[in-house]
């Protein structure tokens, strides 16, 4: 199959787009992606197990994170688990779906939806 | 590890994660299992019941959506696959298609027929309430007006009933007038069954309180759309019906077709009007008299009442009538069913659900010759199409997953195939309505065999059913198959072997299944053909009949007798016609008569039974006519005329009941009340059907009963359809009111009536099966000579170069043709012995083991098992042997 373009994949799901994030820092196991999620966004956004493992399904099947046969962290490994690791182009198309967000938040804030953050 | 059983918990998740598709399972299965527990050991650990309830519903949620997406979204993929794959092999794709088609359309044919026939509710207020009340008599099934009273007043069980009756009467408006098929019905018809007026008003209750009270006429929604232009202003104006106004009152709703399927309603008229369309029987009162028997009834089950519990109450009830009028009642059972084992009437209902089925079941045989032709088609492909099978296994696809998508494959063929037969099918049950709707011309007929929910649904269900069984065989073929040993170069492709077996299997059970069905086909062509050569007691070549119902006009006793007489004497001068005579009812005809008769004095014997005879009114050349031959006495003459002593003419069979080795002339019986002298014996014959064992018969003059209506049989000295013009012009000038129908010669009314129809439609419809199924079967055994001699081509080469002669090379391959003919047909013969014996009851003069079916249909299938080896044998021997051993 050819390589699809970075654009193909746009825009990403929220769901989606916080795996891929989750990932951004290190290897992990399902559970510890949806434990991830559910810290950062202070349980705003949860993912059900079974989402979970279809999203991880989707993201392994389109080339965006791979399986991987290294633990990254001793202490916490279970074996019997998967691991995934973001690719290269899983990283491409995280970053390109939060230069989109971005360019919609800064629309938004030009016409004084939101307000601009304080500056330094 | 430990032998402890899983806790409840444990099982629930694992049960859960069942649910997802096999091949996410694989992959994934354990972490969500696992996933799933941590997050329930932390619900349980936060110590809330609230917790755990929220990550229950949560977790019943989630997989609720997202397993059948995943199941939906590999389907999505099979199919898609499934249709690049085919769009791919065009010519593969086209041939599964249409064979599949083949078998869907004779197969959705039968339920589109079964449906019309047996389960398509009437269009009615909740139509499964409906009873069908009848009488099993040797009569008819019929319910006297008073009975249908009797029985609707049971209403602990019965919440109403309704009682009708069809009749044909001319319609006349503005000049012209037409033969149209009305249905009298009791008061409550309309509001029983909860049809609403599309204009104006329909029948009430309480319409009329007495006979001829209500001369007003509802027209059918279809009848007012085609004769009326759908003209709202027609109700309130007066039509002539017979000779009688009256005044249309509405038009009933769209959707209703009347309450029964198979007959075409024109209009509605209150059944106090009965007596003015031709009553059968004159000087009896259809409404006192419980001996006239005319109604069809239907009856409406009270809220949660059973059919049982209806019966019992209603049989009750029957017991009654049967003490109170023993005369009337003494051979009479009450019979009780749903409406939908009624049709197309109550007495006909099983014998058609049985041909039904057995036609359905030929049908479902054609099907599985053609899903197993269709596997056959795609364990070929699998073969050729072996390196990417191969490569898509070491890329990782597993074996059930390339299982699966044969299996997706085969049903996507065969629901293209459904949708093939969609055309075919509708084309063919308008051919089959109107074949229906020209029967016969006494009644209009009219089944409606259109697809609806459920024919469609059977549809669906069989091609998908079809899909899977065509997918099956590759699919098990590339679960055992070792599917990697194509890519270590073997340039045959895999499971050679066992695919292979799988193939010869496939072809052997189409020869079976195709000579299944060639033997049934077989047995009825031995039956019509038995049938055509029972001796029906008349000579049915040369003969024209032509129908005519004086009565429609309104016309007595006198001016009837004075149409036939004045018809017949136009009749008899036309050039070409050798005789002419009336018979009431032609024998074997669909509609016909019978009379209880007994001998008088009556037997002393209180268990005595009258005899049941068949009837017909005819005029005195009638024998001659038909040319049946007198025995004994004297045929009908001027003597016998109205007001002259009744006079009665009986066949061999009743008169050795009677009067066994005595002289039944100047003797006397009674039939139907009336006592009547017999002045002649005539030869026994055929009357109801072809089969019927030797049957009473009487015959009375029509000067003396003068019939409402009754057939002219001419007997020409040349084709007699040549004096079909002739004939219409005579009865037109001998009266131009009296309209004339179903014109045609005795074979043909023989063709399409009671005699052989039956055996006609059978032996065409499994005939038509069967010669498919061989066709498809033989393309099958072609292709897999073909295939195997493909196969050897390298062998055959060395042996042609080594000196073999072409003939050997022929033979070897024959052989091997012929073996699997050998397997197939000798399987077919016990599949065929156990299929004839469903049969047995649609036979006519034929063993269900008949040798001579069995071994023409084995010899037909061998020579055709041959031919189809014969072709690619002959192609071996054109191998260059050099060719072959270079591609070694």
């Amino acid at each position: 199959m050819a390589p699809r373009r970075v654009d193909a994949f746009l825009p990403l799901t929220p769901p989606m787009l916080h795996t891929l994030v989750a990932l951004a820092d290190g290897d992990k196991h399902g559970y510890a992606i949806l434990k991830e999620i559910g810290r950062r966004t202070e349980g705003a956004v949860r993912l059900s197990a079974g989402t979970l493992y279809a999203l991880i399904r989707r993201a392994e099947a389109d080339g965006l994170i791979v399986e991987t046969d290294e633990r990254p962290d001793i202490a916490l490994d279970d074996e019997r688990r998967r691991y995934y690791r973001l690719t290269a182009l899983g990283r491409k198309v995280a970053a390109a779906e939060i230069d989109r967000l971005q360019a919609i938040v800064e629309m938004a804030r030009e016409k004084k939806l939101v307000p601009r953050p304080r500056s330094v | 590890m430990s032998a402890a059983r899983p806790s409840v918990t444990e099982r629930i998740f694992r049960a859960l994660v069942r649910l997802f598709p096999f091949d996410f399972r694989s992959d994934h299965g354990h972490d969500l299992e696992q996933t799933l527990r941590t997050q329930h050991r932390e619900a349980q650990r936060e110590g809330s019941i609230a917790a755990i309830i929220r990550l229950w519903l949560d977790v019943a949620r989630d997989v609720c959506t997202t397993a059948p997406r995943e199941h939906l979204a590999i389907l999505r993929q099979d199919v898609g696959y499934a249709l690049r794959a085919l769009r791919r092999a065009p010519v593969f794709a086209a041939s599964a298609v249409l064979t599949l088609a083949i078998g869907i359309s004779a197969m959705t044919g039968m339920a589109a027929v079964l449906n019309t026939v047996m389960f398509r509710p009437l269009a009615v207020d909740r139509p499964e309430e409906l009873i069908s009340i009848s009488n099993q008599s040797r009569l008819s099934h019929y319910v006297s007006y008073k009975d249908f009273q009797d029985y609707r007043a049971e209403t602990s069980v019965l919440s109403d009933a309704i009682g009708y009756v069809p009749r044909v009467a001319t319609l006349g408006v503005s000049g012209g007038s037409e033969r149209i098929t009305l249905e009298l019905v009791t008061d409550n018809y309309f509001s029983m069954l909860g049809v609403q007026p599309a204009a104006g008003r329909l029948i009430q209750p309480n319409e009329g309180r007495a006979p001829g009270e209500a001369p007003v006429v509802v027209l059918s929604y279809d009848y007012w759309h085609s004769r009326f232009n759908a003209d709202p202003s027609i109700v309130g104006r007066s039509v002539r019906l017979g000779s009688h106004l009256f005044t249309v009152i509405g038009v009933s709703a769209r959707s209703f077709r009347g309450t029964e399927s198979l007959v075409r309603v024109s209009a509605y008229v209150p059944f106090w009007m009965v007596d003015t369309f031709m009553s059968w029987v004159e000087g009896q009162s259809e409404f006192e008299d419980r001996s006239v028997r005319s109604l069809t009834v239907l009856g409406r089950l009270q809220p949660g009442v059973s059919l049982e519990q209806a019966r019992a109450a209603l049989v009750v009830r029957a017991a009654r009538l049967a003490r109170d009028y023993p005369d009337v009642h003494s051979d009479i059972s009450l019979r009780v069913i749903p409406e939908t084992h009624a049709r197309p009437n109550p007495s006909l209902g099983g014998f058609l659900r049985m041909a039904a089925t057995v036609l359905s079941g030929l049908a479902a045989v054609l099907v599985l010759i053609t899903s197993a032709n269709v596997a056959n088609l795609l364990m070929a492909r699998a073969a050729s199409r072996g390196r990417e099978v191969a490569l898509r296994a070491a890329l990782g696809a597993r074996r059930g997953r390339i299982a699966r998508q044969f299996l997706t494959e085969g049903v996507t063929l065969a629901l293209l195939g459904g949708v093939v037969a969609i055309p075919v099918v509708a084309l063919a049950m308008t051919a089959l309505r109107n074949f229906v709707s020209n029967t016969t011309a006494v009644i209009a007929f009219d089944a409606d065999f259109g697809f609806d929910v459920r024919v469609l649904t059977a549809m669906l269900v069989m091609a998908s059913g079809a899909g899977v069984v065509a997918g099956l065989a590759p699919a098990l073929a590339a679960c055992r198959g070792d599917l990697g040993a194509t890519l270590k170069n073997d340039p045959r492709g895999p499971s050679n072997c066992s695919g292979g077996r799988m193939r010869s299997v496939l072809v052997v059970t189409q020869i079976a299944l195709s000579l299944a069905l060639l033997v049934s086909g077989g047995l009825f062509v031995r039956s019509l053909d038995h049938a055509r050569h029972v001796d029906l007691g008349f000579e049915p070549k040369g003969m024209l009949l032509a129908t005519t119902a004086p009565a429609l006009q309104g016309y007595d006793f006198e001016k009837r007798l004075a149409f036939y007489t004045a018809a017949r004497d136009r009749i008899i001068i036309i050039p070409g016609v050798e005789q002419a005579a009336w018979v009431q009812f032609p024998p074997l005809g669909i509609i016909g008569e019978a009379a209880e008769v007994a001998p008088e004095p009556r037997p002393s014997d209180p268990d005595w039974r009258a005899a049941l005879a068949a009837e017909a009114d005819i005029s005195p050349e009638y024998f001659e006519t038909a040319r049946v031959r007198l025995v004994e006495g004297r045929s009908f003459d001027a003597r016998d005329r109205a007001g002259s002593t009744p006079v009665v003419i009986i066949n061999q069979t009743l008169a050795s009941l009677f009067w066994p080795g005595q002289s039944p002339i100047g003797r006397a019986l009674i039939a139907d009340g009336d006592r009547v002298e017999v002045v002649g014996v005539v030869q026994n014959g055929k009357y109801q059907n072809v089969g019927e064992p030797p049957r009473s018969a009487i015959y009375r003059p029509v000067a003396q009963r003068s019939p409402v209506s009754a057939s002219v049989a001419v007997r020409a000295s040349g084709a007699p359809i040549d004096l079909a013009r002739a004939v219409r012009q005579a009865i037109a000038e001998a009266n131009p009111e009296v309209s004339v129908y179903d014109v045609r010669p005795m074979t043909e009314h023989l063709d399409n009536g009671n005699a052989f129809f039956p055996f006609r439609m059978a032996a065409f419809m499994s005939g038509l099966f069967g010669g498919m199924g061989l066709l498809l079967a033989s393309i099958g055994l072609y292709g897999m000579i073909a295939y195997h001699v493909g196969q050897r081509t390298q062998e055959i080469g060395v042996r042609m170069a080594l000196g073999a002669l072409a003939a050997d090379i022929i033979r070897d391959v024959l052989v091997q043709g012929g073996r699997f003919a050998a397997i197939g047909i000798a399987i077919g013969i016990v599949l065929a012995a156990g299929l004839a014996q469903l049969l047995k009851g649609l036979l006519l003069g034929v063993s269900p083991f008949d040798p001579i079916t069995y071994s023409a249909v084995a010899g037909l299938l061998i020579a055709i098992c041959l031919v189809a080896s014969f072709v690619p044998a002959r192609r071996a021997t054109t191998v260059d042997p050099l060719i072959a051993l270079r591609t070694e």
